[in-house]
């Protein structure tokens, strides 16, 4: 395990979100999981600002996105990170209610690094997220980078 | 000149063409012509005046008419020239004299440069007064009679009558100058006319302006022996008299030679002048010389004018009365047009009104590929032909006629015995649609009024109708009847009210496609909602029983645990029911993308995602060579999982089981075919099997939420192909669906 960053998961409906957080604690990751009700407060948390300034928590491992949310919604979230020079290569899995087609259209469109509609069966949907935690936070290489939280080594001579 | 050959006749006929008729220098025998200038001084005189008046040229010219032939006739003439009664150019007749043992007509006519004044010998007594009961009786039958047919017979009968020639015919022009025999009065001295046709040559322009201007000319002897002049140029102007309305002017050799050979050495002819047109002629002939004296022949011109104005007034009228006809006869068609889906159908079911609105002998409707032919028409591909041709070279023509389509467009050969005169009409200015009617070579719809080839004399050697039939047939071949302009209006009127009725049933359809693609929004903002929306609880439900389930507590009540179990799959039903409909709703909303598919490859494919239905299963898979297509191939993914879970799901009760997939290419369409040995189905409920929720079976027997193959019926019927199946029940089923192998492009 390269490191253990945190598991962002943005999901504004309070039932999809306790079930997320089970599956999640089903799957026995280390990674700690960040919750974010909305997208403003997902983008405050991504980008450490406002409540979250000056967080010690570095880039999340995976961001687990939902697709349909109050204020900014998640194609407007992905937008954002993928437009972002440091954030861009943050994973972000889009999980939606339904495979509307120009959903996904327009999330690979922005740059998503993954797409799951959330399956009506619970066993189908606790492997889902299972196999995304195991892959994102666990068997993913994450890009080389800096976590925000640490300042830049300058290499001395 | 007697075996006179078509070329020779050509020639003259090309001859007769430049011939300055007007000024033929002669006159004819039967009276002496002076030429005076306004001071009354005589500057020429025919040759002959000295036998007929007992005076030569010579002692008369450079005197005064006076002065040459005494006080009374000089003065009288100075009289009606004062009095401008001379000077509307038309003859007029001043008085009968005796001069010598003769008895003359005096006429005289002021042409601007000369006064003429001709002495013509009276050959009878008589006046107009004693022709003037005759006439009005005339005038009062013609004016009761509707039809131009008869005013013609009649007038044909009356100049007869008053000038006993042995026929007198009456001949129509039509607008290209060739002309018709309409009507004939005879006797059996000389063969009938009636109906033969007449090249326009026969009457060359100049001779056509020449019976506008004056309305009546006579020769009574074809063998005459022509006057000349003396001098015999105007001695002032030096160039020739101008004779146009002398009625004693020579005529050409020409026109003499036509006579001889018809065997009519006299005749008159009687211009029909209707709105300051030539419509006609009233012709005269006789076997003999004949001579019709001067107030004879002004009755006959009085009768002319008196049958003009008829037939202008009948013309008028006819027209009137057409138009309404026409309308009546549109109305109808419209009527019937507006019972159909289009102007074609509509039409296609009232030929008879259709040819009768322009009076035409076939006709084709064309709207886009269509094509149908009704009535005489030519053969369908060289239709096709012209509709190419006036849709590239005459897009921008709403109505498109012509006499003579070989000449119009000769490359096209189109067929000249049904299709020598043409009216067309456009429909529209983006697709090529058109009515196109059609008339026959007009040789053939010459009325014969007998067998032309009966009056030919080879004895005689005279030029026979035959021939002059055969001239005439090579003047028009190729060549149609003209269409009238109430035709013309008639097709045009008719074009316009079906682009309205065309225009109309377009806007209604862009109506119709703005509503549509208005609730079709609507309905994919209702779909997707409902995805979403009514999605999340039933995964909710689903994921709060399971965690109940594994909180413990319950574990050991049996029932609590069937209960739970129930609930989710209740729930989890009611989920693949929203994403089922979802799918299906899809499938009518999105766009098709095809592409060449390997059906093999996309069959293997689709057999992979099954296994875990399979999986425990013997099940035998025969899959033939499978041909490919073209088509969408998300679509053709969904309809190959749906057909296969569907064979897997219903043989689930044979074991082992054998599921045949393969493949009948045909010319148009493929047909692939899914067939097993399941439970099948009855016959009898084959019409429900693809509908949306229709399910033959239990739903505890067999899941699914039904609408499976109502996904494959509309899969399929977006590529334009069909679905069907054929099943017994506990020997299995077989279900087909056929594609085009060429998909059209969605609109």
């Amino acid at each position: 395990m390269s490191n253990i960053n945190p598991i962002l998961l943005v999901e504004d409906n309070p039932k999809d979100l306790e079930l997320t957080l089970a599956a999640l604690e089903r799957s026995q990751l280390a990674n700690e999981v960040v919750t974010a009700r909305d997208g403003a407060e997902a983008l405050d948390w991504l980008f450490a600002r406002g409540p979250h300034e000056g967080r010690n928590s570095g880039d999340p491992a995976v961001v687990l996105l939902d697709l349909k949310l109050p204020k900014v919604d998640g194609l407007q979230v992905l937008e954002a990170v993928k437009r972002d020079a440091d954030l861009k290569h943050v994973p972000i899995v889009m999980l939606t209610a339904s495979k509307e087609e120009s959903d996904l259209v327009k999330s690979y469109q922005l740059g998503v690094n993954a797409f799951v509609v959330k399956p009506v069966d619970f066993k189908e949907f606790f492997k889902a997220i299972q196999d995304i935690g195991m892959f994102w936070a666990i068997l993913n290489e994450p890009h080389p980078m800096r976590p925000r939280s640490t300042p830049m080594k300058v290499t001395e001579a | 000149m007697s075996n006179l050959e078509q070329t020779d006749l050509l020639t003259a006929e090309e001859n007769c063409a430049r011939e300055p008729i007007q000024f033929p220098g002669s006159i004819q025998p039967t009276g002496a012509l002076l030429s005076l200038d306004h001071a009354f001084n005589i500057l020429q005189a025919s040759a002959n005046t000295t036998e007929l008046l007992g005076l030569s040229p010579d002692t008369m010219l450079g005197k005064t008419i006076q002065d040459a032939l005494g006080l009374e006739l000089g003065e009288q003439i100075q009289q009606e020239l004062v009095s401008s009664r001379l000077a509307n150019s038309s003859t007029a007749l001043l008085r009968s004299v005796v001069i010598g043992e003769s008895r003359f007509d005096v006429l005289a006519h002021d042409n601007g440069a000369r006064i003429i004044v001709e002495f013509e010998l009276s050959s009878a007594e008589g006046s107009l007064d004693s022709v003037y009961p005759d006439l009005r009786s005339f005038i009062e039958m013609i004016q009761e009679l509707p039809e131009i047919e008869r005013i013609t017979a009649v007038a044909a009968e009356e100049v007869r009558a008053l000038t006993g020639f042995d026929r007198v015919m009456v001949y129509q022009f039509d607008k290209d100058w060739n002309g018709t025999v309409v009507a004939e009065s005879r006797n059996e001295r000389l063969p009938s006319y009636l109906d033969l046709r007449f090249p326009a040559a026969d009457i060359p322009a100049q001779a056509r302006a020449l019976y506008r201007s004056n309305r009546l000319r006579l020769i009574p002897d074809a063998d005459y022996v022509p006057v000349p002049l003396v001098p015999a140029f105007d001695p002032l102007t030096t160039g020739p008299l101008d004779l146009s309305f002398s009625a004693l002017r020579s005529v050409s050799p020409v026109h003499l030679q036509y006579m001889r050979n018809m065997g009519t050495p006299a005749s008159m002819s009687i211009s029909i002048l209707v709105d300051g047109e030539l419509w006609g002629l009233i012709s005269c002939h006789h076997a003999e010389p004949r001579r019709v004296a001067s107030h004879m022949r002004t009755a006959c011109d009085f009768v002319g004018q008196v049958v003009a104005m008829q037939i202008g007034a009948r013309s008028r009228s006819m027209a009137a009365a057409e138009r309404v006809v026409k309308h009546r006869i549109e109305s109808r068609l419209l009527a019937r047009m507006a019972a159909e889906p289009d102007f074609i159908s509509g039409l296609h079911v009232a030929e008879e009104e259709l040819l009768s609105l322009v009076n035409a002998d076939g006709v084709a409707l064309l709207l886009d590929q269509r094509i149908m032919l009704m009535g005489k028409t030519p053969p369908l591909a060289q239709v096709r032909s012209l509709a190419n041709w006036i849709a590239t070279e005459r897009a921008d023509q709403e109505v498109l006629w012509t006499e003579s389509l070989s000449s119009l467009v000769p490359q096209l050969q189109i067929a000249t015995e049904t299709a020598s005169g043409i009216l067309a009409v456009s429909m529209s200015k983006l697709h090529p649609s058109y009515i196109i009617w059609f008339r026959p070579e007009v040789v053939q719809t010459v009325r014969w009024g007998g067998d032309p080839r009966k009056t030919a004399d080879a004895e005689t050697g005279r030029l026979n109708p035959r021939k002059s039939f055969e001239t005439w047939k090579e003047t028009v071949s190729g060549q149609s009847l003209s269409w009238s302009a109430t035709q013309i209006d008639a097709a045009n009127s008719l074009r316009q009210a079906i682009v309205g009725i065309v225009m109309r049933k377009a806007e209604e359809m862009a109506a119709v496609t703005d509503e549509l693609r208005r609730s079709n929004k609507e309905l994919e903002a209702f779909s997707y909602s409902v995805s979403h929306d009514l999605r999340a609880p039933f995964r909710h439900i689903v994921g709060f029983a399971e965690l109940l389930k594994e909180t413990g507590g319950i574990e050991a009540d049996a029932r609590a645990q069937r209960y739970i179990d129930t609930i989710i799959e209740a729930a989890h039903s009611a989920g693949q029911l929203v994403d089922d409909l979802l799918g299906f709703s899809q499938m009518g909303r999105s766009q098709l993308t095809p592409v060449l598919i390997d059906m093999n490859k996309l069959v293997e494919e689709t057999l992979r995602t099954l296994h875990m239905d399979t999986e425990g299963r013997k099940i035998e898979w025969k899959v033939g060579r499978l041909e490919p297509i073209s088509a969408d191939l998300t679509f053709m993914r969904s309809a190959w999982q749906n057909l296969l879970s569907n064979a897997v799901k219903y043989t689930r009760g044979t074991d082992p089981s054998t599921i045949e997939i393969g493949c009948d290419p045909g010319e148009n369409e493929v047909t692939y075919y899914v067939k097993d040995d399941g439970v099948g189905f009855n016959m009898d409920y084959v019409d429900k099997l693809f509908g949306v929720f229709q399910r033959l079976h239990r739903i505890e027997d067999y899941e699914g939420s039904g609408i499976g193959l109502a996904n494959v019926k509309r899969v399929v019927e977006r590529h334009q192909g069909r679905v069907w199946a054929e099943g017994e029940l506990g020997k299995g089923a077989t279900f087909f669906f056929a594609l085009p192998r060429n998909l059209a492009s969605e609109a």
